[in-house]
């Protein structure tokens, strides 16, 4: 095995240097985001009629793309929480990236809304005179709650990393290292501090981030519009969220793996674990969307139906079918078997469910109002130049955010690598051997081996 | 205290339009332009939806005037998120201009499709309009307020002089308007007015009564001549 | 695949001014969670204050305070605990 700081060295590469790929990256980004802006004040310019929003689709590209972005943030901290308190070793290298990509969507997520808003600058009304019986404060608060959690929950385990920053690299960012570390040392003390912290963290950050994706799930079923008002929405979100994240992760996976050649620590293994997860949740978003579907067929309910019929024959056929296809046919094909080709199956597979998943929200939005219970105003949505910008102008963004992240920070925890390599694998064999039979010999440690009484 | 309400007798209604017209000119709802009502953005606060007829291709079974139905459970207000829209304690569900935030909400909310959207900046002030109707700016969300202008003039002129206000002092623009007199409007709450007994009437419905809405524009069905 | 890395920079030495800097920029670090924190809980109960006033709901105001204001309040102190834990152990290794 390689002296380990050398293995680990090529973990700080991204910040020591930067290569062409990188400028390249953030030139096509910088594109990306000056078509949103230049989208966006065109529509401060003229109001929201620069998009294709009318009578009686009031809400289109940009609530779809709130429910989209925060979405993705689902899988980030949920992932890293969820496999932290499993204990489940694999995610070591995994986690950090979950969790800036938390951070950084939220972020863009949650300016949506204010994209969305006729009149921005008065957002501090919802400040001074806020109401929380509309579900839009609870998002609010929610989301408030979610992005300073997961904020904590990236910064908490990176204090030991940034440490390792300050003191491997002299450049002129070492004072925002110095300033961040927080005078860490390592001590026994600093380390159970800690760890007592994330421990606390990665507990409650599961039932914040459950609840962030409900409560953007009542700002549909609240309402009495047909096929909204429909008691699944807040699980249903919920899976579709964790769904979308672990695909999006993959791809920043992915990305970085090839861009920063972190081969040696995102192997297949690693793809095929998350792979097997998002095919459970690809089986398990068919099962709601099943359920939800299948309900309100039975029931027959007239102005549930029209809309009904307008997703799967009607004038939404081609997003539904299209979305049906990438959440489910095109998962279920690529993620069985994912002990060979792994890594092109599953980029394949979370490029269609991100896809997917955007699809989605779309079909939730759109058909419901486009088909209103008095059939008097019924209305055509058609986005314009403007709102395709301004999401494609939000990825840029996202992306941005992340790519720059990356040049400052380690992208793969580096203390959670060396901690994996010396104290896990003993508290592993440990762990193990606790939930066999108990011998009355003493334990020889040999790896790999188990006792078997006499 | 009063409970302003609204019945229309689909019997007498002839879809002229000129309640919307009547409207339109009371409240200065702006004339959106041919390019932006092709898009579907036509603000009118009263509306007159023709009910097709099935068995007839192509002929209108019966208009019907949809104001802002008032409801006395508004789904509107309950989303609102920072009071710019809500129920007044006379039962006229009211709209702040200079709060609305845009964030629409409350037109996803309404079952009716009776809140509007100022998708641009359609209106400047100009000569002819009514000074007592303060103008839209864009990005706000507006509806009809059952011309809520005419009662505060009319509660002004009676308190100074120092009388009451008088049954049919304050009445709204479309019910001015209806040259078939389809649409009564006054205070529900007093017994003896003309849209309380109307309101009593046997053949009284409610549009989406089932919603729970609890609108206080009741509509009265077309009678035995009709089929 | 390993690229080829500069040995380890010779690390110079820090000011104490600098230190006192860095010192400064840290405690203040660990006050945010209080203002931050302390600011959005206000912020809650200045709505419940507000929709009781109007008469408006206030059993959704105080149904969520319940649940939004303890949770606050446990990352307030989780955050205060591991921000001033850290930066007073001066222990070196």
């Amino acid at each position: 095995m390689a002296e380990r700081l050398e293995v680990d060295e090529l973990l700080l590469d991204p910040i020591r240097k930067t290569g062409r790929g990188f400028w390249i990256a953030f030139a096509a980004l910088l594109g990306l985001i000056a078509w949103g802006a230049a989208a966006y004040l065109t529509q401060l310019r003229v109001g929201l009629g620069g998009t294709g929003l009318q009578q009686p689709v009031s809400w289109g590209f940009y609530v779809t793309n709130f429910v989209f972005f925060i979405g993705i943030s689902h899988a980030g901290t949920l992932i890293s929480a969820i496999l932290r308190l499993s204990k489940a070793e694999w995610r070591r290298p995994v986690t950090r990236m979950a969790e800036v990509i938390t951070c950084m969507v939220l972020l863009v997520g949650g300016g949506q809304i204010l994209v969305d808003l006729g009149r921005p600058d008065r957002l501090l009304n919802v400040i001074q005179y806020g109401r929380y019986q509309s579900p839009l404060l609870w998002d609010a608060t929610s989301i408030t709650a979610y992005l300073t959690a997961s904020t904590v929950y990236l910064y908490l385990p990176m204090i030991p990393d940034i440490a390792i920053l300050r003191d491997n690299l002299h450049g002129k960012w070492n004072f925002l290292y110095r300033v961040l570390a927080l005078g860490w040392t390592g001590s026994e003390r600093q380390h159970q501090i800690l760890n007592r912290a994330i421990t606390i963290m990665m507990v409650m950050v599961i039932p914040i981030a459950v609840s962030v994706h409900t409560v953007v799930s009542f700002v549909f079923s609240m309402t009495l519009q047909p096929m909204w008002h429909s008691t699944i929405f807040g699980p249903y979100f919920v899976v579709g969220a964790i769904f979308s994240g672990i695909a999006a992760l993959i791809i920043a996976m992915l990305i970085f793996r090839r861009a920063y050649r972190l081969h040696a620590y995102l192997k297949p293994i690693h793809f095929q674990y998350l792979g097997q997860l998002l095919l459970v949740m690809s089986l398990l978003w068919f099962y709601f969307t099943f359920a939800e579907y299948l309900t309100a067929y039975y029931g027959g309910e007239p102005e549930e139906m029209k809309v009904f019929w307008s997703k799967f024959t009607g004038r939404f056929r081609f997003q539904f079918w299209a979305m049906f296809t990438c959440n489910f046919v095109v998962p279920i094909v690529c993620l069985t078997r994912l002990k060979k080709n792994t890594i092109p199956r599953v980029l394949i597979a979370s490029i269609t469910i991100v896809i997917g998943m955007w699809l989605e929200r779309y079909i939730i939005v759109v058909p419901s109002l486009s088909a209103p219970r008095l059939p008097f105003q019924e209305g055509s949505y058609a986005p314009t130049w403007v709102e395709w910008g301004e999401l494609a102008g939000s990825f840029g963004l996202f992306s941005m955010f992340y790519l720059l992240f990356t040049k400052f920070f380690p992208v793969i925890s580096i203390w959670e690598m060396k901690e994996g390599r010396h104290q896990a694998i003993g508290e592993v064999m440990e762990r193990v051997k606790s939930y066999l039979p108990d011998t009355a010999e003493p334990a020889t440690a040999h790896a790999g081996g188990t006792e078997v009484a006499p | 205290m009063a409970t302003w309400g609204m019945v229309i007798d689909l019997d007498r209604c002839t879809g002229c339009q000129a309640c919307v017209m009547a409207c339109k000119a009371e409240n200065n709802v702006p004339s959106v332009g041919r390019e932006e009502a092709g898009k579907g953005r036509v603000l009118s606060w009263m509306q007159v939806l023709a009910e097709p007829d099935e068995e007839h291709e192509g002929e209108v079974k019966r208009f019907i005037p949809r104001p802002c139905l008032q409801c006395d459970d508004p789904p509107c207000t309950k989303v609102c998120p920072v009071y710019a829209t809500y129920k007044n304690p006379e039962g006229i569900v009211a709209q702040i201009y200079g709060r609305c935030i845009g964030c629409r909400f409350c037109m996803a909310a309404c079952p009716y499709n009776a809140k509007f959207f100022n998708w641009h900046e359609y209106q400047r002030p100009t000569a002819g309009q009514n000074p007592d109707v303060s103008l839209r700016p864009k990005g706000v969300v507006e509806k009809c307020t059952f011309c809520h202008h005419r009662l505060q003039k009319a509660r002004e002129q009676a308190a100074v002089e120092k009388r009451r206000l008088l049954p049919g002092e304050y009445n709204t623009a479309c019910a001015e308007a209806c040259p078939a007199r389809a649409i009564s409007f006054g205070d529900l709450s007093d017994p003896t007015s003309e849209v309380a007994r109307l309101s009593r009437s046997p053949r009284v419905f409610r549009l989406l009564e089932s919603l729970g809405t609890r609108p206080k524009v009741t509509y009265l069905t077309e009678g035995e001549g009709r089929g | 695949m390993r690229t080829p890395h500069a040995p380890p920079e010779e690390a110079p030495q820090p000011s104490p001014g600098e230190d006192r800097l860095v010192r400064f920029f840290q405690y203040a670090i660990a006050c945010t969670p209080v203002v931050f924190i302390g600011g959005i809980i206000g912020w809650v109960t200045h709505l419940i204050r507000t929709s009781l006033r109007l008469h408006d709901v206030p059993s959704g105001a105080i149904g969520i305070s319940l649940v939004s204001i303890p949770v606050f309040i446990t990352l307030m102190c989780v955050l205060l605990y591991v921000l001033w834990g850290i930066l007073n152990d001066r222990r070196v290794r």
